[in-house]
């Protein structure tokens, strides 16, 4: 036995001790600039062989977290290169002069600081957060509405609830450019004194409002359905019986049967319009002008706060000042969904 | 217990050699690059073009050459850069302006040793060298149909001045139903998708109409905190709302580019407030409008904002840049080929291009090509000094005020106003 561990002991160190060779061997090449075609499969061996290395370590009371760990490996991995890393990066950036393609100093939080001093980007704040209401509020209305309507006995309801949905599987940029020309060449006509709504900014808010719901409604309506199917039909019978109107029956039966259903499209809601990004980019591009806000004039009427990042970035090359704002941005979507986690929670301790 | 040992010990050495085979064959894919060279191109229209230069130059070389080209709303530069962060770089690579170039500032191969810069006027040259091969010319005036201004009786020549295009237009304007113009003017403002032409093209005009190809007075003063001089800027103001006041008022405010090159090709506006690339247009998708009107000639008028400015404005419209780290050789090979006769003849009688290289001596067909070679030839050209203006200016700033001006939100004062707080906003 004693023989057997030591044999073990010798196997494993030897397996750590060439696995961390081989991976140290491959970063330095790959940050060196090596052309070396075999240091990806290095890096691989080398990460095998430490496992394999950690597996016959001769421990008894520990093996099996470290089972735990091998197998719980490939994810962690795919984790920290997908998400952990670029967070961190993507952090480290935002207090640097970075280009997207360089930088060549660090700045701590000027980004930061400039961003809260540039009025166009606090008005962006401002619009998102208005738009995230008005779409709580609305889309909830319009789907829940049609929820009712396609849960009732209407003929042709198959039609309806794939019609209500079809505009939910149109990508957000083909239809922000499809109603641009409803909206530029169309409506222009029939309201015709030759200004299309997208050309003033309270009307072409008004317009992202209208296509956003028109979207998204569809998709809130699938739940609101799914949530209304499942209230047992001998509760609703039962009031019936008791001659409870429609409208009862709607207040005191229907809704906060499902309460949970409705605290879920309204995170739903809430995130998503935060995210708001294609239609808003296809069917304005944040253009419309605000003639005073906090003293100057504003050209980015109805640009969003994801947009707002893009083209700070993007159209505007300032990466690093960008990549602040979706830091922020970052932060803001963390809060919401905590709550909602938090809530949610509740909600589910209630039933 | 033993076979089932021997079992798992063999998977874990199939997944290692799958790993490792995985990895090998990604890279062994980029290490035989040695006769191939990979071509960024920004205008997408000339793709097919390229392309059958590239089969040209692989059929005499037995170099490959991959175009790769971008275009309709790709971000160019972004893309780019998310080739740089990825290791995917081009060896041969679109750049529009002095913004783009000093994005890649260090990282550009320097031609100044090629034999084609002798040839030209049009090469971009930094402090890092001969950074930027051109390959066609642009240039930017108000065009106008020519037969239309015969038939009213207004000389073009004698277009320099404010009070001649006034006295033009309110010519032209009076023999509109006769001659079945929708307006006199082709003036589009949409800040969507064509602020390009007002924020970059227009507003290039006050930079640097009227002015020698060296002088930077007003594209320095603008990037020295966005200052606009405001007598010219006044002037120019006046201008633009001359041709407001003439313009087609149902599409100057949400009209599209495909509208507006349309309207002109088949004879329905005397002037349209774009450069010659519409050419290629008028001459291709808008071909059988176009023949119905006439297949008129077309010239570009200068943007006499001021008395006296008789220029338009011509430049390359972007270069290409070869990358440090790729293959420079093969690509200054390609580049230099470009220059050649038999490339000369693809790039201008088929791509439509105007050839920067003296030594060329095709000229395309196209309906501005002789208007552009008047100009030069007379030496009244004017720089693109737009392409130093900061980035993103004319689509997050500009473009949006010239429309305010065109839905009348904004008096001739207000907009020159305006214009300044926000080059000042877009500068801070």
């Amino acid at each position: 036995m004693e023989s057997k561990n030591s044999a073990k002991k010798v196997v494993s160190l030897v397996l750590l001790l060439l696995g961390v060779g081989l991976i140290v061997g491959a970063l330095v090449l790959d940050f060196t600039g090596s052309k070396f075609s075999m240091r990806g499969a290095m890096l691989i061996v080398g990460i095998v062989a430490v496992l394999a290395g950690l597996y016959f370590i001769p421990s008894s009371g520990r093996h099996k977290d470290i089972i735990n760990v091998i197998f719980l490996f490939p994810l962690l991995f795919t984790f920290c290169v997908t998400v952990i890393i670029p967070l961190v990066l993507g952090i480290f950036y935002s207090m640097t002069d970075w280009t997207g393609i360089k930088y060549t100093q660090f700045v701590g939080f000027a980004n930061y600081a400039a961003m809260f001093k540039e009025v166009p980007f606090l008005w962006s704040l401002l619009l998102t957060i208005l738009f995230v209401v008005f779409n709580m509020i609305l889309v909830n209305v319009v789907a829940f509405v049609l929820a009712l309507l396609c849960t009732s006995r209407i003929r042709g309801i198959g039609f309806f609830r794939a019609a209500y949905f079809l505009p939910n599987l149109i990508g957000g940029i083909v239809l922000g450019y499809v109603w641009q020309f409803v909206f530029n060449n169309v409506l222009i006509k029939v309201i015709g004194n030759g200004i299309s709504l997208l050309s003033n900014t309270p009307t072409a808010f008004m317009a992202i409002i209208v296509v956003y719901i028109w979207q998204y409604a569809g998709y809130i309506m699938l739940i609101y359905i799914n949530g209304l199917v499942t209230i047992p039909g001998e509760v609703i019978e039962a009031a019936n019986i008791d001659g409870a109107k429609p409208l009862a029956t709607l207040f005191r039966i229907k809704i906060p049967m499902i309460a949970s259903t409705i605290t879920i499209c309204t995170f739903l809601t809430l995130t998503s319009a935060f995210k708001q990004f294609d239609v808003n980019m296809a069917l304005t591009n944040g253009t419309g002008s605000v003639q005073n806000f906090m003293g100057s004039y504003l050209t980015n009427g109805t640009q969003m706060l994801a947009l707002n990042i893009y083209n700070t970035a993007i159209s505007k090359n300032s990466y690093a000042l960008g990549q602040a704002k979706a830091v922020l941005f970052f932060i803001i979507l963390a809060v919401v969904s905590l709550i909602q986690v938090r809530i949610s929670n509740k909600k589910e301790v209630e039933l | 217990m033993k076979a089932k040992r021997l079992f798992a010990a063999l998977l874990a050495l199939v997944m290692i050699l799958a790993l490792a085979a995985c990895g090998e064959t990604g890279e062994t894919e980029g290490a035989g690059k040695g006769d191939t060279i990979r071509l960024v191109n920004g205008k997408i229209e000339v793709d097919a073009q390229l392309k059958k230069l590239a089969q040209m130059y692989e059929e005499k070389t037995g170099v490959k050459v991959e175009i790769e080209s971008m275009g309709g709303g790709i971000d160019i530069q972004g893309t780019l850069k998310g080739y740089y962060q990825a290791g995917n770089m081009p060896d041969i690579f679109v750049n529009g302006s002095d913004a783009d170039f000093a994005n890649w500032d260090g990282l550009l191969a320097d031609m100044s040793g090629e034999a084609w810069v002798a040839d030209t006027d049009a090469a971009y040259v930094n402090k890092d060298g001969t950074v930027g091969f051109p390959y066609t010319t642009e240039a930017i005036g108000l065009a106008y149909n020519a037969d239309i201004l015969e038939k009213c009786g207004v000389d073009p020549a004698t277009l320099t001045s404010p009070a001649a295009y006034e006295e033009a237009f309110a010519k032209i304007d009076a023999k509109k139903d006769e001659l079945g113009l929708t307006a006199v003017v082709g003036y589009y403002t949409e800040p969507v998708n064509l602020y390009w032409s007002s924020g970059n093209h227009i507003f290039g005009q006050y930079l640097d109409a009227g002015l020698a190809r060296d002088n930077t007075t007003y594209i320095d003063m603008l990037n020295d905190g966005g200052k606009l001089d405001e007598a010219r800027f006044t002037d120019f103001a006046k201008f633009i709302d001359l041709l407001q006041q003439y313009a087609d008022k149902n599409m100057m405010i949400s009209g599209t580019y495909d509208q507006e090159i349309l309207n002109f090709a088949s004879g329905k506006y005397a002037f349209v407030t774009q450069g010659s690339w519409i050419g290629a247009t008028m001459t291709t998708d808008d071909k059988a409008e176009y023949e119905a009107a006439g297949s008129f000639k077309c010239a570009f008028a200068p943007y006499a904002f001021q008395d006296g400015i008789d220029t338009i404005l011509t430049n390359s419209p972007s270069w290409w840049s070869v990358y440090k780290d790729g293959n420079v050789d093969a690509a200054k090979a390609f580049l230099q080929w470009l220059t050649t006769d038999e490339a000369q003849e693809v790039l201008v009688m088929e791509a439509g291009f105007i050839s920067p290289f003296k030594s060329c001596k095709w000229v395309a067909n196209d309906p501005f090509a002789q208007t552009i070679a008047d100009y030069v030839a007379a030496g009244k050209t004017s720089n693109w000094h737009w392409q130093g203006m900061k980035e993103g200016i004319a689509q997050n700033y500009t473009g949006q005020v010239f429309n305010d001006f065109a839905q009348g939100k904004l008096d001739v004062d207000g907009f020159v106003k305006t214009m300044q707080q926000v080059c000042a906003a877009c500068y801070a």
